[in-house]
């Protein structure tokens, strides 16, 4: 089987020959060209020799495009740091009050230098891969996006005492995401990534989520051209993963370490592709052995639930990790079939 | 009566106005609590509202934060009721000689112990170097205030050296740092080195804190911080061990 085979086979519950797994190595590429993060994260073709460093590293059934977020924020007139060995993080936001919304100028994509190296670097990898193994595209949820433009304090204090405002930002957000979202699926990408956290019951509680955000992200899901990921962005989503797993689109849910799958299981059904969860920010602190028995229990763990994908989960695997951490993952899914 | 500091007590009695401002905080509903509290001082006085309604309700808080039943957002409420509360001091509405010359418990807390030796509740807050996420920041900083602290607040993108001068120039006995992204909160260590080289580690001590510490709460130690709190809530307490820690440093081991 080839991984993109294997990984379609997962999706739709049917046999593999092992299962397909998927580790978020999108700044690892850097460290394996023996470079620092800033170049890369402005070169589509550095990009993808980087990814292609990854998978001859340890052969993951799924590629990933830019995990830069920063970068989005860039395009609508933040400032980004270009950390040498992390991705670009927002130094000042775009905007310094809710009340610019109205003022707000959406990037063009395809005009954008930010949103043009982050689409052609999906292209390249996709050339690359030609069909061999998917493309995920991380992406902004629109929910999420005015933190990068305006701060978490004012988007917070927006969504929850100024529906009027909050609403004007919905539709720069929304309009933003759909653009992106199919230039992405267009440019190669087989799926998003959408890191949620506004609607995370660690950020909002589910029944504000329910009234104030997931009808505003439900719609924006509505409007893309292909499948999502729901990622939990950096909390646990078992309490709410059947509601998340209901919107739009969703074609999967990436959970948090500290979830129960059997709880994930229990919620979504068994129709739903759960992906997960060895924490991706701490392969750097682990050893070989230590996540290749992990990866054991959580296939053990799933023996009986053919739609299960093994993925690091939060966000990237750290700069400094170990290559010998990455290539024991693999080992492990070979050994165990 | 002190022991139903946030963070700090267990559930005792609680009162109707309890009850209801817990609601309106766990609602989002902000100005419902301000006219709730400004009401409790016009009728009881600052310092009973705080500790008999306020420190009451936001330990409630607290607790629940603690076991991940609140969220980020109420916790936000909380702290601009909080941020609201500090405001009805500042300029209270009837303008009563009680509302004006009240001071609070805490401030008096301070001056005693300054006679015996603990240092005052002064602290210095700051997001370390390159880190621009505020909002952990100045909910810790509002809780911190109402608690009666005097903070130093220093803003995002503060040099290792800026947070030790402050420190020394202000008298304070807690450092309190913040960063959300693990690339930056390695430049906590940078503060250690300041307050070593300055010779302050005795007397000042340093709080780490920020979504890199919360995903590894063991980080704080070998970056070189003396403590970390997982929620605003919580950090006023850590704050208070620290101080206490950092008298006894200052002055000895006898004391
Ligand atoms: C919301 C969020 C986002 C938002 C923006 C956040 C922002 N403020 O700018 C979005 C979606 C845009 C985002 C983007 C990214 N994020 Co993000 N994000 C989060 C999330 C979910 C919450 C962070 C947050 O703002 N919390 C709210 C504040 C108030 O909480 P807090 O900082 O923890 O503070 C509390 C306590 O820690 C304490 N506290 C705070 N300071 C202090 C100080 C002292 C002294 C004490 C005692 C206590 C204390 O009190 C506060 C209130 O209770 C975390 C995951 C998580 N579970 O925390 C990831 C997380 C921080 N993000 C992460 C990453 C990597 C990113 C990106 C770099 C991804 C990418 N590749 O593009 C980008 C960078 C964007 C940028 N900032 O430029 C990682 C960091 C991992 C790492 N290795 O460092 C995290 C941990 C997710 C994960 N587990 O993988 N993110």
């Amino acid at each position: 089987m080839t991984p993109a085979e294997r990984v379609g086979a997962a999706l739709s519950g049917a046999r593999t020959d092992r299962r397909p797994f998927a580790l978020t190595l999108s700044l690892y590429g850097s460290r394996l060209l023996g470079r620092g993060a800033s170049g890369y994260y402005s070169d589509p073709a550095v990009y993808a020799s980087g990814q292609r460093s990854v998978v001859d590293l340890c052969g993951p059934d799924i590629v990933f495009g830019p995990f830069a977020f920063a970068l989005e924020a860039e395009a609508f007139g933040a400032v980004a740091e270009r950390p040498p060995r992390s991705p670009p993080t927002v130094r000042r936001p775009a905007y310094g009050s809710p009340e610019d919304a109205e003022a707000v100028a959406p990037p063009d994509v395809e005009a954008d230098p930010r949103l043009r190296y982050l689409v052609e670097s999906v292209r390249a990898v996709a050339e690359d891969q030609r069909g061999r193994r998917p493309v995920a595209a991380p992406i902004v949820a629109p929910c999420d996006l005015p933190v990068l433009l305006l701060g978490m304090e004012a988007w917070i204090e927006t969504i929850l005492f100024e529906p009027r405002l909050a609403e004007a930002w919905w539709r720069v957000a929304a309009g933003h995401f759909a653009a992106l979202g199919s230039a992405y699926f267009a440019a190669g990408a087989s799926v998003l990534v959408m890191p949620v956290m506004l609607a995370n019951p660690a950020i909002l509680q589910p029944e504000m989520a329910e009234r104030l955000v997931l009808p505003q992200l439900s719609e924006a899901l509505s409007r893309l051209p292909g499948p999502v990921i729901f990622h939990h962005g950096g909390n646990r989503v078992a309490p709410q993963a059947g509601r998340f797993a209901s919107l739009p689109n969703v074609g999967g849910l990436l959970v948090d370490e500290r979830d129960s799958l059997a709880a994930v299981r229990r919620a979504v059904g068994p129709s739903v592709p759960i992906l997960g969860n060895i924490s991706g920010p701490h392969f750097s602190s682990r050893t070989a052995e230590d996540l290749s028995s992990r990866a054991e229990r959580l296939i053990n763990d799933r023996e009986d639930d053919p739609r299960f994908i093994l993925a690091s989960s939060g966000a990237d695997v750290p700069y400094e990790t170990d290559p010998r951490t990455l290539v024991s993952v693999r080992r492990a899914m070979e050994e165990l079939g | 009566m002190r022991d139903n500091k946030i963070g700090m007590r267990t559930s005792t009695a609680e009162s109707d106005t309890v009850r209801l401002l817990y609601r309106y905080i766990i609602e989002a509903k902000r100005y419902d609590a301000r006219r709730l509290l400004r009401d409790e001082v016009e009728r009881s006085g600052y310092d009973e509202t705080l500790q008999g309604v306020l420190e009451p309700t936001l330990s409630m808080i607290g607790e629940r934060w603690a076991v991940d039943c609140i969220s980020l957002a109420q916790g936000f409420v909380a702290g601009k009721v909080a941020e609201d509360f500090l405001d009805i001091r500042e300029k209270p509405a009837s303008g009563s000689a009680r509302d004006a010359s009240v001071r609070s418990d805490a401030s008096q807390a301070y001056d005693a112990s300054q006679a015996s030796g603990i240092p005052r509740r002064i602290a210095v807050l700051g997001n370390v170097e390159d880190d621009f996420h505020s909002l952990g920041r100045s909910l810790v900083v509002s809780f911190l205030r109402l608690e009666g602290w005097t903070v130093v607040d220093l803003g995002n993108d503060v040099p290792a050296g800026a947070f030790a001068d402050a420190a020394a120039d202000s008298g304070a006995s807690v450092i309190g740092a913040s960063a959300m992204m693990l690339a930056t909160a390695r430049r906590a260590y940078d503060i250690r080195q300041e307050l070593v080289r300055k010779g302050l580690s005795d007397s000042v001590m340093l709080a780490l804190g920020g979504a890199a510490f919360s995903m590894k709460p063991e980080l704080a130690g070998e970056l070189g911080g003396d403590g970390t709190a997982r929620n605003a809530l919580e950090a006023p307490a850590l704050f208070e061990r620290l101080r206490l820690r950092s008298g006894r440093l200052a002055t000895g081991p006898s004391r």
